[in-house]
């Protein structure tokens, strides 16, 4: 097999989480949730054996050498200063080395063929093999050779910020510092909502709660649109309970422009459910994962990419532990005694209600 | 809304049927002239049994009503002293078969009962498994004793042997006993039908509510799916067809199976060939007992079993053959089902976080589970095989009556209470032991023409769901699970006393089995009309029960008048997956056939489109 450590890219796929030395923990992290049964956006990630070899054939590597050992051997805050703006702006500068480049837009070629989408929206996300929390950049909406190549370089750069070089000067991590990037797909959401692994409204564990609109996941998130609810039984996939909302409007990317538009939906589709069966079943099975894998309750934001067929489509954008239930504790909800024939006994006495 | 529905009293006589109450016995009516019982009756809320009958009583079918009205409320009131519940009060109106729970209103009662339930409950839940056991040999025996009833023609003049054995009884009295040890057999199986079924039906409740109370919302198919046992003998018949059809492939048979229209003629094809002799005799020994089983619900004499007509288990293997041959198993994929049970029911342990909950769910699983067998398999035994060989010897009983010049013929005899048949027994003997004509055998025939058409009048009137006054809650677990009357229900049968049946857009029942359809609709209200049903249509019913299955291979979905999420509509719609709203109430007054309607299964909902 061939030698990971000498790879310039390596899909999400071929990742898991202790991969991280090689591409970043951002990146083994996306790895690792693909393993565990988690569909994120498909993409790749630039090792962080690429911005070495970038770093080292543009010679961008050797200039910065030369200015450690002399002009900012001190490390004062007007030198960490100095140096990242010169870092910066001769990574910025320097061109990729043609194999490099050469090889990173082969891989985004690929990504486009398998996307179906010629000048695919990606994101270019910085990511290290050390947390440095925020203080990188992401670039989101990229498309074409010559940007992708140009904001990967930026995001090189940005491992260069002032915070970034203060932060790794303070915890003796060197000042030169090699970073991953991950290329994921733009998620082009046709329907996208939140999912609990249980239903929030009173923290039954047995069911799914799933809110879905139209288009992008802002309209849900932010409360623009009433969604549909799917009260789905976990154990057996089955709906409880469905309700359907009215799902007036749908949030898009502008055609050719990063941000985002509002516009109508017809008549047609606010009358429909927005999932279908296998959609539901789907998103449900991987919820089971995420809660499993992570062994409590979860919150989930999905989208369902256009651009993708069944199941890929079904794509996980962000995950956190649910705040509320998850905090609450057990309370013990049957009173004694609790053998069989003292159940029904109770249950003689008083009777039946069925909602 | 309307605050009650009709008061029972005031319940219009359909002209031309004046006189009707004759047809059943006097405790049925709704009383006129005591005082105390007239209030009683004006007070209370009595709903209509659709589930059990689709169709108004012609006056001997009344029978297992009376059966039930006996051995259910006995077991509640005075044999297991329910605390809180007596019994289940009937009566009929324009051949309807009305219902209401009787509870018990001083809690000082109810506290004095809590021991001895608790104490006589308690000996059969402890000893359940073999009180089945038990349950099925006595009822077995009681079966064969009821094949063994003869009824015979009265002779010119009796055997020798009434003299050389010295009986010292003759035909006439003979017939008499036979008379009434039939119908005192046909009482007897229904305390047989009884004794455990209270107590199971208290088991599924306490079920169905304690996992409700920790999964609200708990869909009723997850219970039934967390619950059902695999062994159920209700699904023997079919595996009998099943075995006779990969039999029939084996030996090479499907060609001469398809080729014949009815049984009699292919067992007379069959019968030249040692392949063909081997299948038949196959065939035979699946019918006892399992072609038993009735196409109907068991409950009317019209119900014929398989046994009565060889040519409906015989399309039914035809059509597993064609399964087969398609490459589908048409088993229940058994080890599947428990594998998924068993997954089911661990998960949902799992989720528990409080080990006393988790224990309170497992016992009242473990005792949902325990009852099963018996509430599922009592069917089997007393509705489909004691009461298809109990019509038949009733038949059997016709034809001495016909022959003996007291009714014109065999299927008149359904038009005559068990009360008349007695008494007109009783004078034919008399008149053949005399040597005279009989006195009634002018009166009953007119009779009998006189009731046919007032059952005619009664089949096209359309009985209003509930009469009297709706209670606070309903509380009676019976009326609840299986009828599907709740508090919720009554106050949407009210609210459309108010609106005339074309206004009406909607409709709102129980959930009964999961999923959305749109298709046009089919009202049914008799088996024999479920041939007009095509492909696709959404039947609706007043109930339906699960000899109706054939068509649900055709059906989109399912509408029902009557029942609950435990009723066997619902659980047969589960079956086959099918979208299925129950306890609508008046579902098949409101929906025409043709009308495009939609259904919610989830919800409970059923649109009217226009």
């Amino acid at each position: 097999m061939e030698n990971l450590e000498e790879r310039l890219t390596l899909w999400y796929n071929e990742l898991k989480g202790d991969n991280f030395p090689l591409v970043g923990k951002k990146n083994a992290n996306l790895g690792e949730m693909l393993k565990a049964g988690i569909p994120i956006s498909p993409g790749f990630a630039i090792t962080i054996h690429a911005n070495d070899v970038f770093m080292r054939e543009s010679g961008v590597k050797s200039e910065l050498e030369k200015l450690i050992a002399n002009e900012c051997r001190e490390s004062t805050p007007d030198n960490i200063a100095y140096l990242s703006k010169f870092a910066m702006a001769a990574i910025e500068k320097a061109s990729m080395p043609p194999a490099l480049e050469k090889h990173i837009l082969e891989e985004y070629h690929r990504l486009c063929e398998h996307c179906g989408v010629e000048a695919l929206p990606v994101a270019v996300r910085s990511s290290g093999a050390v947390s440095m929390p925020g203080q990188m950049e992401t670039y989101l909406n990229i498309r074409g050779d010559r940007d992708l190549s140009d904001y990967i370089r930026k995001c090189w750069a940005s491992s260069y910020c002032v915070e970034a070089l203060t932060y790794r000067i303070n915890r003796e991590l060197g000042v030169l510092f090699n970073i991953g990037v991950g290329i994921p797909k733009m998620v082009n959401s046709r329907i996208a909502g939140v999912i609990f692994t249980i239903n929030p409204l009173n923290g039954d564990p047995s069911k799914i709660s799933i809110d879905a609109s139209y288009g992008l996941g802002e309209a849900v998130v932010s409360g623009l649109v009433t969604p549909d609810t799917y009260l789905i039984d976990k154990i057996t996939l089955d709906p409880v309970k469905i309700v359907r909302g009215s799902k007036e409007i749908e949030c898009v990317y502008r055609e050719g422009g990063s941000d985002i538009v509002e516009r109508e939906v017809d008549e047609e589709r606010r009358q429909i459910n927005a999932l279908s069966q296998k959609e539901l079943r789907h998103l449900c099975i991987v919820s089971k994962k995420i809660e499993k894998y992570y062994g409590k309750a979860y919150d989930i934001e999905f989208g369902i990419d256009a651009d993708l067929l069944f199941p890929e489509n079904v794509i996980i954008l962000q995950v956190r532990p649910e705040s509320i239930w998850n905090k609450k504790k057990a309370e013990k909800k049957t009173a004694e005694p609790t053998d069989a024939m003292n159940m029904i006994l109770k249950q003689l006495m008083t009777g039946v209600k069925f909602n | 809304m309307a605050k009650q529905f009709l008061d029972p009293h005031d319940v219009p006589v359909i002209e031309g049927t004046e006189g009707w109450e004759r047809m059943y016995p006097y405790y049925y009516q709704f009383s006129t002239d005591d005082k105390e019982r007239n209030e009683y009756e004006s007070g209370q809320l009595w709903y209509y049994d659709g589930l059990h009958y689709p169709e108004p009583h012609t006056p001997f079918d009344l029978i297992w009503d009376e059966a039930w009205y006996l051995a259910l409320s006995q077991y509640n009131s005075r044999i297991f002293m329910v605390p809180p519940a007596k019994g289940i009060d009937h009566r009929i109106v324009n051949g309807h078969v009305y219902i209401t729970p009787i509870g018990i209103a001083d809690p000082k009662e109810i506290e004095a009962r809590i021991p001895l339930f608790m104490k006589r409950a308690g000996y059969y839940y402890q000893n359940w498994d073999k009180i089945y056991d038990d349950w099925v040999e006595k009822t077995k025996e009681l079966i064969a004793e009821l094949e063994a009833v003869e009824f015979k023609n009265l002779p010119e003049m009796e055997d020798e042997s009434v003299v050389f054995e010295h009986r010292g009884m003759g035909s006439g009295y003979d017939l008499c006993v036979q008379y009434d040890h039939l119908i005192n057999m046909g009482f007897k199986v229904w305390q047989y039908h009884f004794e455990m079924l209270n107590l199971g039906y208290a088991a599924y409740v306490t079920f169905i509510n304690t996992a409700n109370q920790f999964f609200p919302d708990i869909p009723m198919a997850t219970l039934t799916k967390m619950v059902s046992g695999i062994d159920v003998v209700m699904y023997r018949p079919d595996i009998e067809l099943i075995k006779l059809a990969k039999m029939a492939l084996e030996l090479k048979l499907e060609g001469k199976l398809d080729a014949q229209t009815s049984f009699a003629a292919l067992q007379q094809e069959l019968g030249s060939s040692d392949a063909g002799k081997k299948w038949l005799a196959a065939f035979e020994a699946a019918r006892y007992p399992w072609f038993w089983i009735s196409t109907g619900t068991g409950w009317f004499h019209h119900d014929k079993s398989w046994n009565d007509d060889l040519d409906v288990p015989l399309a039914n293997i035809k059509m597993h053959i064609e399964s087969l041959q398609a490459g589908k198993d048409p088993s229940r994929p058994t080890e599947k089902l428990i594998a998924e049970r068993d997954r089911i029911v661990d998960e949902y342990l799992d989720l528990f976080q409080n080990d006393d909950d988790k224990k309170a769910f497992a016992e009242a699983l473990g005792i949902a589970r325990k009852v099963f067998p018996y509430v599922e398999n009592h069917l089997f035994y007393v509705e489909h095989w004691f009461h298809s060989v109990f019509w038949n010897k009733m038949r059997d009983l016709s034809r001495v009556l016909v022959d003996g010049g007291m009714i014109k013929d065999v299927e008149d005899i359904w038009y005559l209470n068990r009360a008349d048949i007695k008494v007109l027994i009783d004078d034919m003997v008399r008149a053949w032991a005399t040597g005279i004509v009989p006195a009634g055998r002018n009166k009953w025939p007119q009779e009998i023409e006189w009731r046919k058409g007032v059952m005619a009048k009664f089949r096209e009137w359309t009985p209003p769901p509930a009469l009297g006054v709706p209670p606070e809650v309903v509380t009676e677990p019976f009326s609840i699970v299986l009828w599907g009357v709740t508090t919720s229900v009554l106050k949407k049968w009210l609210t459309s006393l108010d609106t005339a049946d074309g206004e009406i857009s909607e409709l709102h029942g129980s959930p009964g089995s999961s999923g959305v359809v749109q298709g046009k609709a089919r009202v049914i209200r008799k088996v024999e009309d479920l041939a007009l049903l095509q492909a696709g249509e959404i039947l609706v019913a007043p109930t339906t029960s699960p000899s109706w299955a054939p068509a649900f291979t055709k059906i989109a979905g399912a509408v029902t008048d009557v029942g609950g999420p435990m009723c066997h509509a619902a659980i047969v719609c589960r079956e086959y997956g099918l979208p299925t709203v129950v306890g609508t109430g008046n579902g098949t007054s409101v929906i025409k056939t043709g009308d495009m309607i939609k259904l919610d299964g989830d919800s409970g909902v059923v649109e009217l489109l226009k």
